[in-house]
């Protein structure tokens, strides 16, 4: 009878020595994870800046697809921009077949990825900006150079969405409503971050990675050029290209060999690397998400020693425009009449002999090709390496592919190969060619012979040919002295760009071929305005010879010269029945 | 009586009424006596005895004897007990020996509901309770795939694959997340019972409206599921109940695969109507393709240089990544073709056995189980092993205090694979082609490297090399509990309970070689997760009867307290794949690791009032406050009342006259929810992190390594609070025909609002974890239907027939101020979601383009190009884009002449209009036949197989018989599928249409059995109580429309998307046919 009482007594008392504690009982704190508090400190705020920094690559920001947000715009700058195919079958990742065929509905993912991992960018430069001011214990000078390096990100995200989507609404770090409408041109506001960012980052670095004060004069120097400011472009251009140096105090030049900037081991020392987003592989992750991800289906297929798988495939009309004439010029209007000859629809098995005629040896550092070496990964066999010839066309993309000699910068921890080359964003021949335009532009044609000159001079420097292999079956023993085409290549002879219109035509095409395959010819073709004619031009030409351009594929100015606001951030931004976003004309 | 609180109540109102009548006592005589089943000739404790005509009642002893005081006048007793028809005698001169018979009658059957229990003809919420005997016939380890059919209300999707959890689903969707009931086991709540031991259960009730859950409170949205566990009881029994089967894969060619002449002629077609070359490296060049003898070297043939043997050079346990470039991979072409569904499927044996020992006596009672279930998987390399041990005791100390334990230990080795995707042992049985051989030339795994043969993976391949994976989970779950009866009517019940659990695992993953998309690393990880929670909860009931009011008052507190850790790690490049030698140190490469917590904690005070009068009106109310750890101080507490009223017209005197009725009565109520699984602890901060992947950086420019960064985490919400769901039920209770007929029937509607919902921010917020708002609403109404009946027929002919129906109609009525749809995430190859839940609909509806038909001629497609010039008024519009000649025709939905994505519509549903359970049952004698099946009507299944098999421009791979005889022609335009083509073109197969769309209704025969009980006389010779024997078919045949492999098809998705991400079928584990033999003994 006694445990009647004792046992409800107990039960009781513990009953209110629980409720006595209940407050703390239904609290429980965050675990793995910081405040922004803790944040407020000089490393801490260095911490989110390397985030806004982190950002850059355009991975793990998202939802999306590692391809649509990838920082080499592969897809919106090189495949739309018809450097490239989409390469693979047809099933493979279909929503790119609508992008590239100029019919994508606004409601296709892709856009919205590319769009959300630039504005995660921005939210990170964001809170980098916001807790600046927060922070004690920092010199004045860093305090300004985190502020400028954030600001200088903030423009480059902006940059990207301003040419991809036009009317972008703005944010920064003292908004607070993410509900802003695309009303305004934000050119104004990119130039003014990058202007701050010109004025206040230090010349070098102690980082490679970091932006310096000329990454920030030649990305200035680049939105005035897209906003067709040629005479302040020039300005910028003219006194990078006179006193710029890379983070590290390289100063800016011209690598000796062309395909020198595709080398990993030789970043430290690039004269090159203007803004560099930096790779790394083999970094402990079991992950290749730090090591070109985005890029990493843009591999031969088949037999190959990479396993996948097969995207991005140089397109027969970019090969061709490496065809030189006799001068070593390029064929600037009918290179396709001069065609290269190619092995499409030809079987391994079969015999091939490659095209015997003049190029220009950057065609073989851009494409893979039948018959040639393949870096030192063996003689590219043709058919047996390409997913699917008819779809997509013989060729390979090259620019992204890592050396066998060189292991630890291939990263073999997912399905497809990571690397740790670095994307130039801007590289030192993009500003040398942005500077020839903006004089080419105000009429000093002589300078802008002269800067395009430099570019194919570099070009023409035989050490930075591609040569036969010493044994086609070691192709590790490395490269004989016989060049592994006929290449011929020359700059122009003196006061060939005689007018505005064939100085405007030289450049635009020594883009082309300096530059092919690194995700800017589309926004190029744009901001030139020659967008429809060059496109359906090309879709004329290239339809016949391959099967992924659809008979409805036709480009549409100005519809397609912006991609559409993605549809679901027009939904998401809609307050009672009003849209917030305003959809680009056409769509 | 078989359960605490039963005998509890039961004494109580005889202490009660002993106490009422002590005043009056005159000519008394003491009688005594013995009460025994009919059936079993065991005697039955705890039967009630009453003098017929008084308050005089008594209780059986553990031994079925009473003794009883009747009063001078008296000599009648009657005699009941739960289970048995109540019986009337009347006293002689000697003891009263009385054998009750079983009774059909569940009228005065106790059912356990929310903390108390009740008589099923008291109950006045909505509870389904279950028939436990039948539903453990279904042969399984799962509680809850046995539930399937079985309960009004409950909607469970499931696999084939051993272990596998299905979905269940109380009363339509509750919520766009998580949709997981509440479990209750002994008292102990709990989100999981996947490792209970189904022949523990003694009861299992499902409370489904608010009248019957919202005592839960805020974890009682999703209903609640509860369960007791069996007790001992009478002399001590030693039981074994055991069976043995197989599995049997379904033969033939299920997913309709073509030969490899086929698939190299579908190539042809293809190339030929798209006007290309015929030409393919495996096939040759020729008018029609030829099989070559060896697919790699590519197409080679029997004597060419390049397959002689002394040049083959594959290491399979390569360690250096680069090692594959030198390989030297010779393959013979399987020119009949690899019958890759048969290689990774086999019949596979299961086998359970079920070992109780128990007992009671006026002192206490145990039981003691032991259970050991291994099914193998019919997909190779899977399987469950299980093996249990339960402890269910309980003390009774002096008259007033009982103490007692239930505890159940559980160790599971469940290696599962993922199904319903592209990838994995099941996707790539439909995509490899048969050309491939499982092996090439010297044994080592042969696959599709070089050749032009598509970019699966070998199925068999990819089983194989999880052969020496490892897992465990061990589970502790059970309570100890005391109650305590303080004063008369007034009880205290304490229980401490929850469940400490632990799982581990290890994988290695091998390099492969002979795929065109290989993995060259090695890579071995281990993990491990633990963690412990507990409900302590404390009641005090009072029960007391005034005159002919009934007052039952319940008043408690609960505190549950949950504790989650997880840690692992990973490392690669290991000199040796002996699983013996791979370990976290033996690796190479750099290691990773990760660890991650969690916590949670509730905090609640309930009551509950049960009134009746005169046995014929009944009013219940209860309330809860809960307070959640998820919530901020200002949301942290909410309310959840329920009231319901019940009037049981078959006692009024108006109805006493029908016969035909036995009991009637209606019942409704109404009552509040909650829910708060969706969220997570951290909803309520503002948080920042990083991940190496997403926030880390190469700032130095090394090549190799990264430095620290951070990122957003969590966007916080601090206004989150409860998921309210206001329910309201009314229901009808009928037992008819002298008890041969039961029906139970219920109507509810649901208006759920202020849902958590995590709607996606505008991406100009940047991609921080986005935060749970309670912005959705949805409602769902339907019917609830049980019946059953029971007949003699003959003599010795009985039968017994069921059938449990369950409609349920949901609505999405808000999603959120923005946006009145969001899809589910699930692009497949699409790339565009088509799964969408939009206000006004159902969630989880299909969407895309609705096919009107094919342009069969070039004039169809001028006719729709002039209407869709007319209606746009654009001279250069067109209908749709890439129309041709034998593609799909899409409806213009909104009629504006052209097709765009605003055409996309709705296509049906996953979920099931209604579901429903039939039994059947017969016994004969000796002989015993039962039987059950379940159908599903009305849900649509969307078939991405067919994206794969039957469209061959979609990915190069093995390809169907449909795709090759069954594709559109100018001769043969009532086609299946659109012309076979060489280009996937918007009209034909890059985007979601209704091709897709499938009528996923069925009906299977979920098992049938025939028993045969051995004559009680012979059996007791040899020491034998019972013997039985069976014989059981189960899934033996399934009526569908459906073409794929399984009409049942759940969702790979997580708990948390289930629900709106069911129903695509790409390539489901299926059920199989079961053929097992059993015996059930009893010593």
């Amino acid at each position: 009878m006694k445990l009647r009482i004792i046992i409800p007594a107990a039960l009781v008392s513990a009953g209110v020595l629980l409720f006595s504690c209940k407050k703390d009982f239904l609290i429980h704190t965050p675990q793995g994870s910081l405040s922004a508090d803790v944040l407020a400190s000089p490393s801490g705020v260095n911490g989110l800046l390397i985030g806004a920094y982190a950002a850059l690559d355009g991975q793990d920001v998202g939802n999306g697809t590692p391809w649509s947000s990838s920082v080499s715009n592969w897809i919106w700058g090189s495949v739309v921009g018809t450097d490239a195919s989409k390469g693979s079958y047809s099933g493979d990742q279909q929503q790119m077949n609508e992008i590239f065929n100029y019919s994508a509905s606004t409601a296709n993912s892709f856009f919205d990825d590319k769009w959300k991992a630039c504005y995660e960018g921005i939210s990170r430069c964001n809170n980098t900006l916001s807790v600046l001011p927060k922070v004690t214990g920092l010199s004045d000078a860093d305090a300004k150079n985190i502020e400028a390096q954030a600001k200088f990100l903030r423009g480059h995200y902006y940059f990207e969405l301003k040419r991809m989507f036009n009317m972008v609404p703005w944010i920064d770090e003292t908004t607070t409503d993410y509900n802003q409408p695309n009303t305004d041109d934000i050119w104004p506001k990119i130039e003014a971050d990058f202007q701050f960012a010109a004025d206040n980052l230090p010349e070098t670095q102690a980082d490679a990675g970091r932006a310096n004060k000329w990454a920030a004069v030649c990305y200035l120097g680049k939105t005035l050029l897209y906003e067709h400011k040629f005479a302040d472009a020039k300005t910028q251009f003219d006194n990078a290209i006179a006193n710029g140096e890379t983070a590290k105090g390289v100063k800016y030049g011209l690598f000796t060999n062309f395909e020198d900037n595709w080398r990993p081991e030789d970043e430290a020392i690039s004269p090159e690397a203007v803004f560099p987003v930096e790779m790394a592989a083999n970094v402990g992750t079991n992950s290749i998400d730090n090591a070109n991800y985005g890029d990493m289906l843009n591999f031969p297929y088949g037999s190959s020693p990479f396993g996948c798988c097969g995207f991005f495939q140089p397109r027969i009309d970019l090969v061709n425009s490496y065809r030189t004439d006799a001068n070593g010029l390029p064929y600037l209007d009918n290179y396709n009449d001069h065609a290269v000859k190619n092995d499409q629809g030809i079987l391994s098995a079969d015999p091939f002999t490659p095209d015997a005629g003049n190029l220009d040896p950057r065609l073989d550092w851009t494409a893979g090709r039948r018959g040639l070496p393949f870096h030192d990964w063996g003689i590219h066999p043709g058919a047996d390496w390409i997913r699917d010839q008819a779809y997509a066309g013989p060729y390979a993309d090259k620019k992204d592919i890592y050396w066998q000699a060189t292991p630890q910068y291939h990263d073999a921890a997912s399905w497809a190969p990571g690397s740790a080359i670095n994307y130039l964003v801007i590289r030192f021949a993009d500003v040398l060619l942005m500077d020839a335009e903006c004089d080419a532009q105000t009429g000093d044609l002589t300078s802008a012979e002269n800067l395009v000159n430099q570019v194919r001079n570099r070009a023409a420097n035989k050490s930075g040919w591609l040569y036969k292999y010493k044994d086609d079956s070691k192709p590790l023993d490395g490269f004989s002295t016989t060049p592994a085409a006929n290449y011929v290549v020359n700059p122009y002879p003196a006061g060939y760009f005689n007018s505005k219109d064939i100085a405007l035509k030289a450049i635009y095409f020594e883009r082309k071929l300096e530059l092919a395959m690194e995700g800017h010819r589309f926004f190029d073709l744009v901001r030139w305005g020659i967008a429809e004619q060059t496109i359906n031009d090309f879709i004329g030409f290239e339809r016949p010879l391959n099967n992924d351009i659809l008979p409805s594929a036709h480009y549409q100015s100005p519809k397609n010269d912006y991609f559409p606001i993605p549809q679901s951030e027009i939904d998401l931004t809609t307050v009672n029945g009003a849209k917030t976003l305003t959809q680009n004309p056409g769509y | 009586m078989k359960r605490r609180s039963d005998r509890l109540q039961v004494r109580l109102y005889s202490l009660l009424l002993f106490v009422f009548i002590s005043g009056s006592l005159l000519a008394q005589r003491k009688v005594t006596g013995t009460v025994i089943s009919a059936k079993t000739n065991s005697p039955l404790s705890f039967a009630t005895v009453t003098v017929k005509g008084t308050n005089t009642a008594t209780a059986t002893d553990a031994n079925g004897n009473f003794s009883i005081t009747v009063p001078a006048g008296k000599n009648v007793l009657s005699i009941s007990s739960v289970g048995y028809a109540d019986r009337d005698v009347t006293i002689g001169s000697g003891p009263v020996n009385v054998a009750l018979q079983e009774s059909t009658s569940t009228l005065n059957e106790i059912v356990v509901t929310g903390y108390t229990s009740q008589k099923k003809k008291d109950l006045t919420g909505a509870v389904s309770v279950v028939n436990v005997e039948s539903m453990n016939k279904l042969s399984t380890g799962s509680i809850e795939n046995q539930l399937q059919g079985q309960a009004a209300g409950v909607t469970v999707t499931g696999s084939g694959q051993p272990g596998e959890e299905p979905q269940v689903v109380i009363r339509g969707a509750n919520t766009f997340g998580n949709n997981n009931p509440l479990y209750v086991v002994d008292g102990v709540p709990t989100g999981n019972i996947s490792d209970l031991n189904p022949r523990d259960i003694e009861s299992l009730q499902v409370l489904k409206d608010a009248g019957a859950a919202s005592i839960y409170g805020a974890r009682a949205n999703n209903g609640v599921i509860i369960i007791t566990t069996k007790k001992g009881k009478g002399k001590a029994t030693v039981s074994y109940d055991g069976y043995y089967g197989t599995q049997v894969v379904a033969k033939g060619n299920p997913y309709n695969l073509l030969s490899p002449q086929g698939n190299a002629d579908l190539e042809w077609l293809a190339l030929k109507n798209a006007g290309l070359p015929t030409k393919d490296a495996e096939y040759g060049s020729g008018a029609t393709p030829v099989l070559p003898d060896y697919i790699f070297p590519v197409g080679a043939h029997n004597g060419d240089a390049s397959v002689d043997p002394s040049l083959y050079y594959v290491n399979p346990d390569y360690t250096d990544p680069n090692d594959p470039t030198t390989f030297y991979r010779i393959t013979q072409a399987n020119k009949t073709g690899t019958d890759w569904f048969h290689e990774v499927n086999k019949n596979a044996p299961i086998q359970n056995h079920n070992l109780t020992v128990s007992g009671g006596t006026e002192n206490g009672h145990y039981l003691f189980g032991l259970n050991y279930l291994d099914q193998e998987g019919t997909v190779i390399y899977t399987f469950e092993k299980r093996f249990s041990i339960r402890a269910n005791t309980q003390f009774n100390i002096g008259k007033h205090i009982r103490v007692g334990e239930n505890l159940s230990y559980t160790v599971t080795n469940n290696p599962q694979i993922t199904a319903i995707q592209e990838g994995g042992t099941i996707g790539y049985s439909y995509r490899e082609e048969p050309i491939i051989p499982i092996y090439d030339i010297k044994g080592n795994f042969a696959g599709n490297f070089g050749t032009t043969l598509g970019n699966s993976l070998n199925p068999y391949a990819t089983a194989y090399r999880t052969r020496n994976n490892k897992g465990l989970n061990a589970r502790l779950f059970g309570n100890v509990f005391a109650d305590v009866d303080i004063i008369r009517g007034l009880t205290l019940h304490t229980s401490f309970g929850g469940e400490n659990y632990s799982g581990y695992y290890h994988n290695f993953s091998y390099p492969t070689y002979e795929n065109t998309e290989n993995t060259t690393t090695n890579t071995y990880s281990e993990g491990s997760d633990w963690g412990y929670n507990w409900t302590w909860t404390n009641t005090l009931t009072f029960h007391r009867v005034f005159g002919k009011h009934d007052v039952q008052l319940l008043v408690g507190t609960e505190a549950y307290d949950e504790n989650n850790e997880d840690v692992g790690g990973g490392t690669t490049n290991y000199f040796s794949f002996d699983p013996n030698y791979t370990t976290l140190s033996s690796g190479s490469g750099t290691p990773t690791n990760y660890s991650g917590r969690s916590y949670l904690s509730l905090w609640s005070q309930f009551a509950k009032l049960d009134y009746q009068f005169n046995g014929k009106y009944l009013l219940s109310a209860t309330i809860r406050r809960d307070g959640s750890s998820k919530f901020t101080q200002n949301q942290k507490f909410g309310y959840f009342p329920s009231v319901t009223a019940g009037w049981r017209i078959s006692q009024e005197n108006f109805m006493k006259d029908i016969s035909w009725i036995t009991d009637l009565k209606i019942r409704g109520g109404w009552g509040v929810m909650g829910n708060q699984l969706n969220l997570g602890g951290d909803n309520q901060y503002a948080t920042y992190n990083q991940d190496k992947n997403a926030s880390f950086y190469d700032i130095n420019g090394s090549n190799n390594t990264i430095v620290q960064g951070f990122r957003v985490g969590q966007i916080p919400n601090p206004f989150a609070k409860w998921e309210k769901d206001n329910n309201s039920n009314i229901g009808l209770d009928a037992t008819l025909f002298k008890n041969k007929v039961d029906i139970v029937v219920d109507y509810y509607q649901k208006n759920i609002q202020d849902l958590l919902f995590n709607p996606a921010l505008p991406g100009t917020a940047g991609n921080g974890t986005v935060p749970f708002v309670n912005i959705g609403s949805m409602k769902d109404n339907g019917l609830d239907l049980g019946i059953n009946t029971h007949w003699d027929l003959t003599h010795d002919l009985r039968l017994d027939a069921g059938i449990t129906l369950t409609t349920v109609k949901n609505t999405i009525t808000h999603i959120t101020d923005q946006a009145d749809y969001f899809y589910t995430p699930d692009g497949r190859r699409f790339g565009q979601d088509f799964i969408i839940n939009q206000v006004g609909h159902p969630i989880n509806q299909f969407y895309g383009y609705k096919i009107a038909g094919f342009f069969n001629t070039q004039g169809d497609i001028d006719a729709a190009d002039a209407s869709a010039r007319k209606i746009t008024g654009n001279s250069n519009a067109v209908y749709e884009t890439d129309e041709g000649v034998g593609r799909f025709k899409y409806v213009d939905v909104n009629g504006d002449g052209v097709i765009n994505s605003d055409d996309r519509t709705f296509l049906g549903s996953a979920l099931p209009k209604f579901t429903y359970g039939i039994t059947l049952g017969l016994t004969y004698k000796n002989f015993d036949f039962s039987s059950f099946f379940y159908g599903s009507q009305g849900n649509k299944i969307w078939d991405q197989v067919k994206y794969w098999t039957d469209l061959y421009p979609t990915f190069t791979g093995a390809k169907s018989l449909s795709a090759l005889n069954d594709s559109w022609t100018p001769t043969h335009m009532n086609a299946a599928n659109p012309e076979v083509d060489y280009n996937g073109y918007f009209s034909t197969t890059t985007q979601p249409t209704s091709y897709y769309v499938e009528n996923g209704s069925y009906l299977r025969a979920k098992y049938m059995i025939l028993g045969y009980t051995f004559d009680k006389d012979l059996l007791n010779k040899v020491g034998i109580t019972s013997f039985r024997v069976y014989v059981q078919a189960t899934n033996l045949f399934t009526i569908t429309k459906y073409p794929g492999v399984d009409p049942e098809i759940s969702s790979n998705g997580n708990q948390g998307q289930r629900i709106v991400d069911m129903g695509v079928d790409e390539g489901a584990y299926p059920h199989t046919k079961q053929f097992i033999f059993g015996v059930n003994v009893k010593f």
